[in-house]
């Protein structure tokens, strides 16, 4: 009597256990990743509606951050500028360059241009960046070296494991005030007795506790 | 449920309880009430495992879709404006015109949306505290169904079209010197709608102009007048007053100068030590109102026979020496039903204070009581002292005389014109006036309102009404402050305000509401540059300085008496068959006007703990004689009128009486409004609008679903409540702590680790809380919290973090009340921290026992082992229904919950949070009084004490320093921060001994 199942046959067991266990450690690593803080956008760089260089800005010419994001340093929010920042210099400079229609146009219509957000943190955590430059975490801490990037991208995780990083131990994060919007400011060889310093000198003791950033 | 306290008091929270019904048992046993867990919304036929299947295919569907994180747009100006700071609120001081008085505000707004609303520290009307109904007027501004169309007949029409219409119309009647025109206005204090009215008047010299609202004052001012001959408006002084006798009035909480009368009255009451004194008050009353809640001694008796009350007592008085003259009037009062030894007692502590008594009238009674309160007070010698009578100056009063006068000429053909500036007569107005019918006989009907109502249904021209947060008018208080009405942003529906529209049909020409009230203050800022006092004034929210003259105005007894002995007060005591109906306004959404609002429907009654319904009132004693029971639906039927209506409970109540709570049973009034309740206007008759008898009851045999949140959150059979009198108090200053051991505490689990700087802490005095549920909306403000619906509150799921529980104790037909507000105690010893698993539950250095709700996962362990119960769960997405223009009234500073997790008090987080940010910035540390949370904010009577316990100089370290001082279930070991100072009654010695013999 021949055989009903070929060979072959013999090894599908094997495969079903194989591709069971591949398939599970496949859907336990794609949620023990994505769902976890070590998945970030880091690197998130979207296409803004107008081309704007911060490189040029803030790189090249030195403009201080604080030109355009003028409320930083009393509000919760870094405010992104209104289009008349923009139009205070290019109403004289560059008024046919093609990159600024957008901002030409909004001026005009009184629409205002629509940024796509790129450091985006979770309804419910609340950050304020006033508290944050006072204590004297520089702009660069968090967003990187914003002066080399010809288009804002993400270069921290912003995820509550980094930030509690920093919140137990901020010696390595902080500077003399006057040096916050500095993106080349190298931190001295005391950087650890001067951080002591300030933060004895100011009370500045970051909360680690949930009520610090969840309300 | 006994308690340890010195009379061995039962406290109990509802009639349920002392009877231990099986529902009561069931309420009190299960932390979630049967089918709390289960998933099946009011129209939702989805159960828990049909979800659970549907749930497991959308995951499957829904696959990998989900991980990439939404792009959100940044959207800045194109111009900045100089003020707004986006993420820094701003605060601008308004005003709220209301109950013919003028309630000063500081408005917080972010990015130009009104937020939240405070008092006005400077304003006299406010004194920088609010009530229920300042605090919920912030939702009728988002409400989504107020109207946002000029309608002409029922048709989308504009303002333009109606400007046109009205100047067609305009010259006729200015030819004709306004014969055919009338208006019909809610009654104002305004110094810019006087003027134009005045203006008006002399326009259109022929016009009818009346003045209506269901509730106005107008038995106070005709009362004083009858009295002094004059109009004038009574300022009452209870912080001068050490002994008070009320009328049936509930003067904490309904009147029009409701913030400052409570406060004061509680400024006389408030105990440091027990070396203090306190005020003692009298009640007199048919229902159980907040005041009466207070009461050091309550009789209750039917509402019409209050002014016979106050004759016997002013008998009482001339009997022993107080001079009243009253001709003989009174003689036939010395025969009366009540007790002679207790109105002599209290005669006799009347004259004991002599100049630092009060006597009070309610609203409800009729001109003449308040006439001869009048007398009483000024025979006493209280005026001047604790009464003053001021001027009244840029006020239009309440009188349904003119409504009637108005109507009569509609009725007779007269008026061609009429025009209806807010209000909504339709539904309101006295049955038997017909009002919906006279309307028809008009060829010209206009009607100002904020909603497409009963009345705007009826009418020619229909215009929005702007919210007073968005338009432009003045007000003034009634003791005299002047201040302006400043929107806070555009109208967001296009409406007009009152001013404008007044301002149109006196005088032809649409201007601007800005430019018309800048006129009137042209000429009541006259010393100075106008823009530097206009720009102090919108400032400060009043002009500073200005108030009302006191009157000395000599009582006229004469007159009082002779009107007394014209029409003599009522002394037929009410029978089963021939009872007594009294009408009151809603303790929620008033006179109807805030029916739309949901916080409001939601909120508890203050007695019933009724929520999203409103019924008939009665005694246990009454109710029995009927035959009928909680929830039965009763045939009420009054002067041929007929309305069925369910009936509740309240003990307490005086006996064959029935009380009906207006506002409800709208048809028009919106979605949240319409058909909740039934509509109490519609037995109402202009000839006896408070109360009156000829009312006959009949059980229909149906049954009615109330909900109430009575036994909602029991804490069953502990003592809960602390109090004793002041008498007690004075012998046993620590009886608060006395028999109240706290075992000491073994525990596996390590201390917190403590923060020098901070330690919040909260402090409750249970003696001067007069339980007005103010802290309850001006947290659901503040904390954006959801509105469930009754549905769901009928399943115990409301979410107010913080609550008022009210217990009664004693006598089950005359007991007393005692209101405990009830936030989250904020344990140093947490139980729901040690069940959560995984920790969404904790403490900070700071003390605050925190919810994280993106760690929580909905296992309510923590509200099972939470012996205050009051934490709250989400059992849906609750917010996911609030309507789009509803959500701006969310505070940006506060997580919207969602699903799934749970939720509860968290000492203002977000306030905290900011005061310490501000105080760093300013090289400071948080000074005390600095900030304090929503619910101590709101109260009217500082109730609420929040501060930093770590410093023993805080008003909050040295409330709780206090011998009357308790924590609540502390026996438990759960060291609760929020802690609570005893309550205390000052009951005069006599009447309690005598009361106790009789008894």
């Amino acid at each position: 009597m021949a055989q009903i199942f070929p060979v072959w046959t013999n090894k599908i067991p094997v495969y079903i256990a194989a591709g069971t266990i591949i398939l599970v450690l496949a859907i336990v690593g794609f949620f023990w990743y994505y769902g976890s803080p070590w998945y970030t956008d880091v690197g998130y760089r979207p296409a803004q509606p107008v081309r704007y260089s911060h490189k040029l800005h803030a790189g090249d010419l030195g403009i201080d951050c604080r030109y355009c994001h003028y409320d930083v340093e009393v509000s919760a929010v870094a405010n992104i500028p209104p289009t008349q920042i923009c139009m205070n210099c290019h109403k004289t400079i560059g008024t046919d360059n093609e990159r600024l229609l957008p901002v030409r146009e909004s001026w005009s219509s009184g629409v205002p241009i629509q940024w796509v957000r790129v450091h985006q943190l979770p309804d419910f955590a609340y950050f304020d960046h006033s508290a944050h430059l006072r204590a004297g975490v520089g702009c660069v801490s968090c967003h990187g070296n914003v002066a080399n990037m010809e288009i804002v991208e993400l270069k921290k995780p912003l995820s509550m494991g980094w930030c509690l990083d920093c919140h137990r131990n901020p010696d390595t994060q902080l500077r003399p005030r006057n040096e916050i919007t500095n993106m080349n400011w190298t931190p001295p060889a005391d950087q650890v007795q001067f951080a002591r310093k300030v933060r004895s000198e100011n009370n500045i003791a970051p909360p680690e506790d949930c009520s610090g950033c969840h309300r | 449920m006994k308690s340890d306290s010195p009379k061995g008091r039962e406290y109990w929270k509802s009639l349920d309880h002392p009877a231990e019904t099986p529902e009561f048992q069931e309420f009190l046993h299960r932390e979630f009430p049967q089918g709390a867990s289960e998933l099946n919304e009011l129209n939702d036929p989805v159960s828990r495992r049909s979800f659970l299947s549907l749930m497991g295919a959308s995951i499957a569907m829904a696959g990998l879709a989900g991980c990439r994180r939404p792009v959100e747009k940044i959207i800045p100006y194109v111009v900045a404006p100089e003020e707004i700071i986006p993420g820094v609120p701003n605060y601008y001081a308004t005003t709220m015109p209301f109950m013919g008085n003028a309630f000063g505000l500081i408005v917080e707004s972010h990015e130009g949306r009104p937020t939240k609303i405070e008092g006005n520290p400077d304003h006299p009307a406010t004194l920088g505290r609010s009530n229920t109904f300042i605090q919920g007027s912030i939702l009728d501004l988002y409400d989504p169904d107020r109207s946002k169309a000029v309608l002409h007949e029922g048709r989308q029409s504009s303002w333009n079209d109606f400007v046109t219409f009205w100047r067609n119309l305009y010259d006729k009647y200015a030819q004709d010197r306004g014969r055919g025109l009338a208006i019909l206005v809610e009654p104002f204090s305004s110094p810019t709608l006087s003027r134009l009215a005045h203006l008006f008047r002399t326009t259109f010299p022929e016009a009818r102009w009346a003045a209506y609202e269901p509730l106005g004052n107008e038995n106070e001012y005709t009362g004083v007048r009858l009295a002094t001959g004059l109009n004038l408006q009574p300022i009452y002084h209870f912080d001068k007053a050490e002994v008070i006798l009320s009328l049936d009035s509930d003067f904490v909480y309904a009147g029009s100068d409701n913030i400052r009368n409570a406060k004061g009255f509680i400024d006389g009451r408030r105990v440091s030590s027990e070396r203090d004194g306190m005020n003692r008050l009298y009640m007199i009353e048919s229902s159980f109102s907040n005041t009466g809640a207070l009461a050091d001694h309550r009789l209750r008796i039917p509402s019409a026979l209050v002014g016979a009350f106050a004759a016997a007592l002013a008998l009482e008085l001339q009997a022993q020496g107080v001079v009243i003259r009253d001709n003989g009037v009174l003689g036939p009062f010395s025969r009366h039903e009540f007790d002679r030894d207790w109105i002599r007692i209290l005669a006799a502590d009347l004259i004991r204070a002599r100049g630092k008594s009060l006597v009070i009238a309610g609203g409800d009674q009729p001109a003449p009581v308040h006439a001869l309160v009048h007398v009483m007070n000024s025979a006493l010698g209280n005026i001047g002292n604790a009464v003053a009578f001021h001027e009244i100056s840029d006020s239009e009063l309440s009188s349904i005389e003119s409504l009637k006068t108005l109507v009569d000429d509609v009725k007779s053909k007269r008026i061609t014109t009429l025009a209806i500036l807010g209000g909504n007569p339709i539904y309101n107005a006295p049955a038997d006036l017909n009002f919906a019918e006279a309307l028809k006989e008009i060829e010209h009907t206009i009607h100002l309102s904020s909603h497409v109502d009963e009345t705007s249904g009826a009418v020619e021209w229909h215009v929005p009404m702007a919210h007073y947060l968005e338009s432009w008018g003045d007000a003034r208080s009634i003791h005299g402050a002047i201040s302006v009405i400043q929107p806070l942003i555009a109208p967001l529906y296009g409406g007009a305000g009152s001013v404008e529209v007044l301002s149109l049909l006196t005088t032809g020409s649409d201007a601007r509401g800005y430019d018309i009230v800048r006129e009137t203050w042209q000429k009541i800022i006259s010393n100075g540059d106008f823009e530097t006092e206009w720009r102090r004034v919108l400032h400060d929210g009043l002009l500073k300085g200005i108030a009302s003259p006191a009157v000395n105005a000599p009582i006229d007894e004469a007159s009082v008496f002779a009107q007394i002995g014209s029409s003599p007060f009522n002394r037929e005591l009410p029978t089963r068959d021939n009872l007594e109906i009294a009408f009151r306004p809603s303790l929620t959404i008033y006179d109807g006007r805030f029916a739309n609002n949901a916080w409001l429907q939601e909120l508890p009654d203050f007695q019933t703990k009724i929520s999203w319904d409103n019924v008939a009132l009665m005694s246990p004693a009454t109710a029995k004689q009927l035959g009928l029971n909680n929830s039965d639906i009763a045939a009420l039927e009054y002067r041929g009128r007929k309305l069925e209506a369910p009936i509740w409970i309240l003990p307490g109540h005086a006996d064959n009486s029935v009380t009906l709570h207006l506002g409800y049973g709208r048809k028009f009034g919106g979605r949240v409004a319409d058909d909740v309740g039934f509509n109490a206007y519609l037995l109402r008759v202009s000839s006896a609008p408070c109360f009156d008898r000829g009312l006959t009851i009949a059980g229909t045999g149906q049954t009615y679903k109330i909900v109430t949140t009575q036994n909602h959150h029991s804490m069953e059979g502990r003592p809960i409540i602390r109090e004793a009198t002041l008498e007690h108090y004075r012998e046993h200053p620590a009886f608060a702590n006395e028999g109240h051991e706290i075992p000491p505490l073994y525990t596996l689990a390590s201390n917190h680790k403590i923060s020098e700087q901070y330690q919040w802490g909260m402090a409750i005095d249970l003696n001067v809380c007069i339980g007005c549920n103010a802290c309850t909306v001006a947290c659901q403000s503040e904390n954006n919290i959801p509105v469930v619906g009754k549905e769901q509150v009928g399943r115990g799921r409301e979410m107010h973090w913080i609550r008022v529980d009210r217990y009664f104790n004693g006598d089950l037909a005359d007991p007393e009340i005692v209101h405990q507000p009830v936030p989250c105690m904020h344990c140093e010893n947490a139980p729901c921290e040690e069940v959560c698993p995984v920790t969404a539950s904790l403490h900070d250095h700071e003390g605050l026992n925190l919810q994280v709700y993106n760690r929580c996962i909905g296992t309510r362990y923590c509200s099972n082992n939470c012996p205050y119960k009051v934490r709250r769960f989400n059992f849906f997405n609750y917010t996911s229904k609030t309507p789009e223009s509803a959500k701006m009234v969310f505070n940006p500073d506060v997580t919207v919950r969602s699903r799934g997790v749970m939720e509860k008090c968290t000492y203002c987080l977000q306030r905290i949070n900011a005061a310490k940010i501000t105080a760093r910035s300013e090289s400071r540390t948080v000074r005390d009084g600095e900030f304090t949370t929503a619910c101590a904010q709101a109260c009217p009577t500082e109730a609420i004490v929040f501060g930093n316990v770590a410093d023993p100089e805080s008003r909050a370290s040295k409330m709780k320093m206090q011998n009357r001082n308790y924590g609540m279930l502390a026996e438990y070991n759960t060291k609760p921060r929020t802690t609570y100072l005893a309550r205390l009654r000052n009951p005069n010695p006599l009447l309690e001994e005598f009361e106790k013999k009789q008894a």
